[in-house]
């Protein structure tokens, strides 16, 4: 009666397994089981039989919940995916980022800018802000610049890992975001907290850019591709030798 | 036979573990017996299902009122067997006097009779 036992065991799935969660799962396999064979003895068939006896022991989740409620709350640390690390030529990837990331900003503040000019609703602090973040933006590229003169092909592994990479620069971003509504409510009302929001999104936008270059397979060292392959042919092989033993 | 509505669950909830009791004050029982055991006296009238039969063992079993033991193989494994502990005989006794008491009681309060105004 094996579907009584998926039965059983699928409705205590995500529950510790401890002695008391394992004696509770084998009394009620024996239960439906000893239901199950009285119904055939009536006469019903194999499958109307299990059907009835899973109908009539109603919902588990009642009382699988009472387990969990026991379940020390000690060790659920989040389980974060294994990180994944591809090699990658790092002083040009960091370039078409930088450029990508702080371009897409700059390019939306400038807009913004002259928008806000032209309407009328930007003050001067705030123009002088933009004016600084743009060359702050283009120092940026001018650094990743060099960076590619220096070290053209630099191989570095970089870890593939969208959610925890992107995290901190959010977080960051974030501090960044509450700073400038505090410096705009000290400073006096002036709404020119946009611009720092705008500008400073560049840099949780460069971790992304990263990411999806990364992920589209783009600046990636071909040995990487060619490890991976021969990784995924050779672990079966492995694995063989030794179920035959 | 007669076919009724199924008697509500609410008003026999509060009283699974006196039934339980009750079932287990004869001879030791395992979970299905008890459960058929209820379908038998009831005439099919009320099902116990096995969830709350087995939440209340847990509560009885922590409170001292019953014990348990693992019996003989069956064709579907072992069987938990229950067996009523002194505690749990002392509480079946109370739970019987406080519901006679109740079912007097409630007898009274819900035929709305008046003839003793």
């Amino acid at each position: 009666m094996e579907a009584i036992k998926y039965y059983v065991k699928g409705a205590f799935v995500g529950i510790a397994e401890t002695p008391a969660t394992v004696e509770q799962q084998e009394e009620l396999i024996s239960d439906l089981t000893a239901k199950v064979a009285d119904l055939v003895a009536d006469g019903r068939s194999e499958e109307e039989a299990l059907g009835m006896a899973i109908a009539s022991m109603g919902d588990l989740s009642g009382l699988v919940k009472e387990f969990a409620a026991e379940e020390p709350a000690a060790p659920v640390a989040p389980v974060e995916p294994p990180a994944v690390f591809v090699e990658a030529y790092t002083a040009r990837l960091r370039l078409h980022v930088v450029a990508i990331s702080v371009g897409l900003s700059i390019g939306v503040l400038f807009v913004l800018s002259v928008l806000a000019v032209m309407g009328g609703t930007i003050s001067s602090p705030a123009v002088a802000a933009d004016l600084l973040l743009g060359i702050a933006g283009l120092a940026w590229i001018a650094y990743a610049l060099r960076v590619i003169h220096a070290k053209p092909s630099a191989i570095e592994s970089v870890e593939l890992q969208p959610r925890a990479r992107l995290r901190k620069p959010l977080m960051q971003w974030a501090a960044v975001c509450v700073f400038a509504v505090l410096a705009n409510a000290i400073t006096g009302g002036d709404f020119w907290v946009w611009t720092v929001w705008v500008a400073a999104a560049a840099w949780p936008l460069s971790f992304y850019v990263e990411q999806r270059l990364l992920s589209a397979g783009k600046f990636l060292h071909p040995k990487t591709e060619a490890e991976n392959v021969s990784a995924s042919v050779e672990s079966p092989a492995v694995v063989t030798p030794s179920a035959c033993a | 036979m007669t076919v009724e509505t199924p008697i509500s669950s609410d008003l026999i909830r509060g009283h699974i573990e006196t039934i339980v009791l009750g079932l287990l004050s004869g001879q030791d029982r395992y979970g299905y017996e008890i459960c058929k055991q209820v379908g038998i006296l009831s005439d099919g009238e009320y099902e116990l299902k096995e969830p709350t039969l087995y939440s209340a063992f847990r509560r009885m079993e922590a409170a001292g009122l019953i014990s348990s033991y693992w019996g003989e193989e069956s064709q579907g494994g072992r069987r938990k067997y229950y067996r009523i502990a002194p505690e749990g005989r002392d509480a079946y006794l109370r739970n019987l006097e406080d519901w006679k008491r109740a079912r007097t009681l409630i007898d009274r309060l819900v035929s709305g009779e008046s003839e003793k105004e």
